[in-house]
């Protein structure tokens, strides 16, 4: 007995010393507390909201460059993961622990709106001399996100949604870069060869597929606004329902079968694999476009008009920067909110990530010219004659709709088992209701 | 008169041993090894490949996906939380798996089998939905941003199965050899550490292992209770490669595999042990 029990001396000492060990090295990494004394160091936190290899590097150039000329102010970064962002930050509202600042887009703003977890930043953006700085568009997008109609974040980038498309291919057909639908649903078909495995375009059929399209139906139909004067939503116009049957019509015809499960990743990773003539999404895949296909095979251009004339844009989600209203350094925070958007770091920040800069400064800087989609976009905004058609990213049941609900039925308009009239009956039946119940509930 | 000679049978190859070399056993087998083996084969393909090429062999292999992983994202000190948490809760797990464990197999006591069963129900609730309550009680208790809130997370997950199996185990050791050890002059701690405890080695190895590979890879405990980013762990630091716009499929892959090291390297020691514990323990109620 003795003897047996010998076997685990080894294994229960060294178990032993490693319990010893992780606990000395664990309770060595628990937090401290910082002082909040004003005329004292301060150190502010700030939450990144897309962290990685991409922006986190960038964000640190811009941390140490205020550092440098706020000698007095740390800021303490922390990227978080861009698809847990949402429950990252609903959890520390809820459970306590929110930062000083952090990076938000419009999609998720009335949420925090709503929680009460921001504090309104117009007064600070109107006293800083910032309001005519701002792309109009850009504050018209984060002001309608909220009941108040008040700025809850500074924009720091725009997006817009274009059509990527293959120049080789275009040049190899004949073909020009499509200016209208009707060139558009012209070229598709032309510029598939099923079987040589190349397919004019692609549809994302799965995560993400709703925003993108009403994108197109917008583009297409040239409709000005997702509700009409009586609250109904526009949704199922016979135009949005023509787009709809039409994108649909291409499924398996001039895309890949697997489309129907496409979601932003698998759409890219088609198109820079180079069997993708056209695709649809933001600014956001140029990097990954350009870094595949190379720059001279790859170009994009913003959404064609539609029949109508009317040059409607259903804006991306608005990327900036919020103030939470736990935090004790709000000056502090702002102070970085100011040098991060002022005109020389703006100006950096969207060069490297390929955005459109909110602040109207940066629109003559020099790199805009060299990069031909961001420069086209910016032109699309700020062009007179475009309307801005605004998601209802203000409507609680918005996300839950267009991705856990309206998803699945896109799905079935796909695979033909589901027709685009009742499917966009379905969706405006519940975006009326949903807007219904907003507007009685703000009092509007 | 000649003795009759017995013929001795011939020893037969057993069962076991034949199938193994039938081809239908291997073929299947081996499909489904290549199957298995494709996704690694595709993750290490992307690892080592050059940004841009689209081989399907990495024929100019380079370190410039696992540099980014490792110095531009961090790795080093993911890494080192993933294996401070990791090893602290398969300590602890398994210290309370053993002396629950035999309290569940050796006591009769009111209320043990409801017991028993309020532990398998524990398994049908998700993590997510104690998020909120966990988090209002590791801010109680100071221990948001510390890393033994995980432990202490991963550990209310985890005990009630490894108790399940550990009681399950030692009710299979017979209650005799114990009694043996009394008989000797053995206290009840004295005989459980000379009789019973070297017996558990599958079983600790099984329970260990699972509380170790659970902890390793969970993300949501991680990036929820920790809010600095020398706090995070190997599974948040994977999750940078997934961006808003794009996914950096090189820095993923490289991730992926300095994430799948450890966990074939516990398998590989402990394979083992593991089916025994599991087979052990798993069926006994």
């Amino acid at each position: 007995m003795e003897r047996r029990g010998r076997h685990l001396r080894g294994p229960l000492a060294l178990g032993t010393v490693a319990a010893v060990a992780s606990g000395l090295l664990l309770a060595g990494c628990g937090s401290s507390s910082a002082g909040s004394d004003p005329n004292r160091r301060q150190t502010i936190t700030f939450w990144d909201n897309n962290g990685g290899p991409d922006r986190t590097p960038l964000w640190k150039g811009l941390i140490a460059n205020f550092e440098a000329a706020n000698p007095k102010i740390t800021v303490k970064y922390v990227g978080i993961p861009a698809a847990s962002v949402q429950q990252k930050y609903d959890t520390a509202v809820t459970g306590g622990g929110t930062p000083d600042v952090a990076g938000a887009t419009t999609s998720y703003l009335g949420g925090l709106i709503a929680q009460k977890a921001l504090v309104p930043l117009d007064d600070r953006v109107s006293q800083a001399g910032m309001t005519g700085k701002l792309v109009t568009s850009f504050a018209d997008s984060v002001r309608k996100v909220s009941a108040d109609g008040k700025l809850y974040e500074v924009p720091t980038s725009g997006n817009l949604d274009v059509l990527w498309y293959r120049t080789d291919l275009f040049q190899k057909a004949g073909l020009k870069p499509p200016a209208s639908w009707d060139d558009f649903f012209t070229d598709v078909p032309r510029l598939t060869e099923a079987a040589k495995n190349q397919y004019g375009f692609t549809i994302r059929g799965g995560s993400g597929a709703i925003f993108q399209l009403l994108t197109e139906m917008y583009s297409y139909s040239g409709i000005t606004s997702f509700f009409d004067s009586s609250g109904k939503s526009t949704i199922n116009d016979p135009r949005n329902v023509e787009l709809i049957s039409k994108i649909a019509a291409l499924y398996k015809k001039d895309t890949p079968t697997a489309d129907v499960n496409n979601d932003f990743v698998k759409m890219v990773a088609q198109f820079d694999g180079g069997s993708i003539a056209i695709m649809h999404h933001n600014l956001g895949s140029a990097s990954n476009n350009v870094k595949a296909l190379g720059a001279a095979k790859v170009a994009a251009v913003p959404l064609p008009v539609a029949a109508n004339g009317v040059h409607t844009v259903v804006p991306n989600p608005v990327d900036g920067l919020v103030i939470f209203s736990a935090s004790k350094h709000k000056d502090a925070a702002w102070r970085f909110i100011q040098f991060v958007t002022q005109k020389s770091a703006n100006s950096t920040w969207n060069q490297k990530v390929g955005q459109i800069p909110a602040n109207t400064e940066v629109s003559g800087e020099s790199w805009l010219q060299s990069q031909q989609p961001v420069r086209d976009a910016l032109k699309v905004i700020q062009d007179s004659g475009t309307v801005s058609v605004q998601a209802p990213f203000y409507l609680p049941e918005f996300s839950a709709i267009t991705k856990t609900e309206m998803g699945p039925l896109f799905q079935k308009v796909l695979l033909g088992t589901l027709s685009a009239q009742r499917f966009a009956d379905t969706f405006a039946a519940k975006m009326t209701q949903a807007q219904a119940k907003y507007v009685k509930r703000v009092g509007g | 008169m000649t003795q009759p000679r017995i013929k001795r049978p011939r020893l037969k190859r057993s069962t076991l041993t034949q199938a193994r070399n039938r081809p239908e056993v291997l073929i299947p087998l081996a499909l489904y090894l290549l199957f298995t083996l494709v996704p690694f084969y595709w993750m290490l393909v992307f690892a080592f490949r050059p940004t841009g090429s689209t081989t399907i062999l990495p024929t100019r292999p380079t370190l410039e996906h696992f540099r980014t992983v490792w110095t531009g994202l961090g790795f080093g000190v993911f890494f080192r939380n993933s294996l401070l948490v990791g090893l602290a809760t398969l300590l602890v797990v398994s210290v309370f798996a053993l002396s629950g464990g035999y309290a569940l197999a050796r006591y009769a006591f009111a209320g043990r089998k409801i017991f028993m069963l309020a532990l398998l129900c524990t398994q049908f609730i998700p993590g997510a939905m104690m998020l909120i309550p966990l988090f209002e009680v590791f801010r109680h208790l100071r221990l948001i941003n510390n890393l033994w809130a995980l432990v202490l997370a991963e550990t209310t997950f985890q005990l009630p199965l490894a108790l399940i199996l550990m009681s399950g185990f030692i009710r299979n050791i017979p209650i005799d050899l114990e009694e043996a050890a009394w008989v000797d002059g053995c206290s009840r701690l004295r005989g459980f550490l000379a009789v019973v405890l070297p017996l558990l080695r599958p079983a600790l190895v099984a329970v260990g292992s699972f509380a170790f590979i659970g902890s390793w890879n969970n993300f949501l405990f991680a990036l929820m209770f920790m809010s600095e980013q020398s706090k995070f762990t190997i599974p948040v630091g994977l999750s940078y490669t997934l961006g808003e716009f794009g996914v950096d499929f090189g820095a993923l892959a490289a991730g992926g595999v300095v994430a799948a090291v450890p966990v074939v390297l516990v398998f590989a020691v402990v394979q083992r042990y593991l089916v025994t514990g599991l087979s052990a323990g798993a069926v006994k109620g």
